[in-house]
């Protein structure tokens, strides 16, 4: 990888579109001067699946299956924005139960998708046994899923006015259970990520993102709030029963008290939100009223009252990477007009590039996997040096980012 | 360095392991063999992890309560159901079928359940196991 | 920002836009949606603004309070495009967040609209998504490639529309297969 010209130039590597730290199939085109990163091209589409177009025949019921295969791990957030956005359009009531349930089967979803994180960011450290120790973790968040829904990701449990499955009083004491062991193991995995010495040395003072620059490029989700903007869809707005929940916008501060916007402050906030997810589930066991599980359980007159409305809706949903919008637009026939999805990722690839410009090539995974990304994959790097064509494997490319760890150790 | 993971991995050597246990104890070096060794009894399957309550596998379908109003058909994501309009009733395809149980949720006789069953891979796509009807 | 902004409060806005631009502004609508027990409102405005108009609009709500673009949408009207720009304001407090969808109609005859990348940098890749789905032209984008489609994707076909130009010939029903 050293250059032998005594002419300095800098070279351009391209990274993608299917890559080993990148969850998302993006195209990275790097300028390199030596080791460190001067430029970043974005390229985006190569998973472009044209869910919006496949919409123009299915009604509504349809959809909601639809979009729950837009992504695995936010398997949940897509179908919520939508039924937000049809019930906006039909102006459906939705009962209080119903809301409730809402809120916890989101919030374990959650749980799920920052454990995963936290696994994948440490073994791009080289971490390795955290990596296992946070998917034991997340096995047990799973099984917690299938027992109340009857599946581990594609939970198929969202309903337009409501919500399909109830949790009744004999399912209560193992979500207990299950929610004692999550607050146990959250202490032992802060203990790991926040007071590691390897974690804060590769993290601390990589990928920073200024709040200035969220601000500017829209950012989303924890990327955002790790930088100090508070931008959370479940504080700043009243949707599902997060209104009337006791809740606040977690920043890194609370934590550290200081907020520098790089790659430890976001591990710090995703592990704030855990937290804050275990309690927001507490919190609506506590309160859940009685009642209904969806407005109108006869889904054919259900699919007859949504073909009589004319009108535009807008659902936004926290996902666990940020700020979900879906709009649609009714006009009376079986399947909507127009759907628009927006995946939180979306505007969270603007933001790579402040990020990686200064950092070192071995610093790309751990940088972009910290934006939390929303897909996983791997394959080769291709570097283009000096008109000869090198491939660095995945393997090599995570070696690369493993031996700086142990370089910094010693 | 790695001080505070030491604890957590000395006590998992004395734990029993979370994965689950594969079917047989070692790999079977010819698996058809070893299914026909398992059906006369000569050697034993470990059986699968036990599925949750309200699981959502195989569909099962109650022909005789079926009324042949196709309202499943309307509803289902995947076009998974065919109607055969001479007998009024329908055919399930399992091939296609994503195992949303939204057609058990909308049909008004109850005709339609879902099963424990989810051991269902096969080579062929129309195979008898895989029709309902 | 670190100075606290003042909140601002749905008629506010209406009023500061309707002084300001006068017959620009059409059709202001301001909805009120209650969820949970206690039932909280959160508030949406929708407004059509006339295109001549649309980045001094735009202009006008930056200096009021920078805004969260979510995403824009877009439709296809039959003889015109309607492009929708979903920004929210007020964000950071508790409940205060309000929606605001701003729309404009634009003639198919002349798609043309002006970029608000120098405002809000992070507008790039949703007026990039709009130049290839609908075939708009945004005059000063800093960045005009294709976003979500292929390089090869065949030019003058655009997937959003409803017309001539869009994806019929490209798609096969490969699922209508023997059963």
């Amino acid at each position: 990888m050293k250059q032998k010209t005594t002419t300095k130039t800098s070279y351009h590597i391209p990274v993608g579109p299917i890559h080993p730290a990148l969850k998302e199939p993006v195209y990275f085109e790097f300028e390199l001067d030596g080791e460190k990163i001067v430029d970043v091209d974005v390229k985006l589409g190569h998973v472009h699946r044209a869910v919006e177009w496949a919409s123009r025949k299915r009604n509504p019921i349809q959809i909601l299956y639809l979009a729950e295969r837009i992504c695995g791990i936010c398997s949940y957030c897509h179908p919520a924005a939508f039924a937000l956005a049809v019930e906006d359009a039909a102006e459906v009531q939705i009962p209080e139960r119903a809301e409730y349930l809402r809120v916890i089967q989101g919030e374990l979803e959650r749980i799920c998708s920052h454990l995963l994180w936290a696994g994948v960011a440490a073994h791009e450290i080289g971490f390795d046994t955290v990596l296992y120790l946070t998917w034991q973790v997340r096995e047990k968040a799973l099984d917690l899923t299938e027992f109340l829904t009857g599946n581990r990701v594609t939970k198929g449990i969202m309903m337009i006015g409501g919500i399909r499955r109830d949790i009744t009083k004999d399912m209560l004491p193992k979500i207990q259970k299950d929610l004692e062991y999550f607050k146990q193991m959250y202490e032992k995995l802060g203990n790991v990520f926040l007071n590691d010495k390897t974690v804060k040395m590769r993290s601390q003072g990589a990928g920073i993102l200024t709040e200035e620059d969220a601000l500017k490029l829209c950012a989303v989700g924890p990327t955002t709030r790790a930088s100090g903007v508070k931008k959370d869809v479940r504080v700043d707005t009243s949707y599902f029963a997060y209104g009337d929940l006791d809740l606040h916008c977690v920043t890194p501060a609370d934590l550290t008290g200081k907020v520098n916007g790089d790659v430890y402050d976001r591990i710090v906030q995703r592990l704030l939100e855990v937290k804050q997810s275990i309690e927001m589930i507490e919190q609506c066991i506590d309160k859940m009223p009685s009642g209904d599980i969806v407005s109108e359980p006869k889904l054919a007159k259900l699919l007859a009252q949504l073909k009589k409305v004319n009108g535009e809706g807008v659902g936004r949903h926290e996902a666990p990477r940020g700020e979900v919008i879906h709009y649609v637009k009714l006009d009376g026939n079986d399947a909507p007009f127009t759907w628009k999805v927006r995946a939180p990722t979306y505007n969270n690839i603007l933001p790579w590039i402040p990020m990686l410009k200064g950092n070192q090539i071995a610093d790309i995974p751990i940088v972009a996997a910290s934006t939390d990304p929303c897909m996983s994959c791997t394959n080769r790097v291709g570097i283009v040096k000096d008109g000869n064509k090198y491939e660095l494997t995945k393997e090599q490319l995570h070696k690369l980012s493993v031996e700086k760890t142990r370089r910094l150790m010693k | 360095m790695k001080f505070s993971m030491l604890p957590s991995v000395f006590v998992q050597m004395f734990k029993k392991p979370w994965t689950n246990k594969f079917p047989a104890k070692y790999a079977p070096a010819n698996t058809t063999k070893f299914l026909a060794d398992v059906g006369e009894g000569k050697a034993k399957l470990i059986p699968p992890i036990e599925v949750p309550p309200n699981f959502r596998g195989k569909i099962q379908y109650n022909k005789d309560k079926c009324i042949g109003c196709q309202l499943c058909i309307k509803v289902c994501p995947c076009e998974a159901i065919e109607f055969k309009p001479k007998e009024k009733k329908i055919k399930i395809y399992l091939a296609r079928c994503c195992f949303c149980s939204q057609c058990n949720d909308i049909c008004p006789v109850k005709c339609l359940s879902m099963s424990d069953e989810f051991l269902l891979a096969d080579v062929d796509p129309y195979a008898k196991d895989l029709i309902v009807e | 920002m670190a100075k606290k902004e003042k909140k601002l409060t749905p008629q506010g806005i209406v009023k500061s836009f309707r002084d300001e631009f006068k017959t620009k502004i059409k059709d202001v609508q301001i909805k009120k949606r209650a969820a949970g027990k206690k039932k909280n409102e959160t508030v949406t405005i929708w407004m059509k603004v006339d295109k001549s108009a649309f980045k001094s609009v735009i202009e006008h709500l930056c200096k009021l309070q920078f805004p969260h673009l979510a995403v824009a949408s877009g439709n296809d009207l039959g003889k015109t495009i309607e492009l929708i720009y979903h920004f929210t304001v007020n964000y950071g407090g508790r409940m205060d967040e309000i929606n605001l969808h701003i729309s404009v109609e634009l003639p198919k005859t002349k798609p043309e609209i002006e970029t608000i990348c120098d405002w809000i940098p992070g507008a790039l890749i949703t007026e990039r998504e709009k130049m290839e789905m609908l075939g708009v032209k945004v005059i000063g984008i800093p960045d005009d490639r294709k976003c979500f489609l292929p390089d090869d994707f065949p030019k003058g076909v655009y997937p959003w529309r409803r017309d001539e130009t869009g994806p019929e010939k490209l798609y096969k029903n490969l699922h209508e297969v023997k059963k």
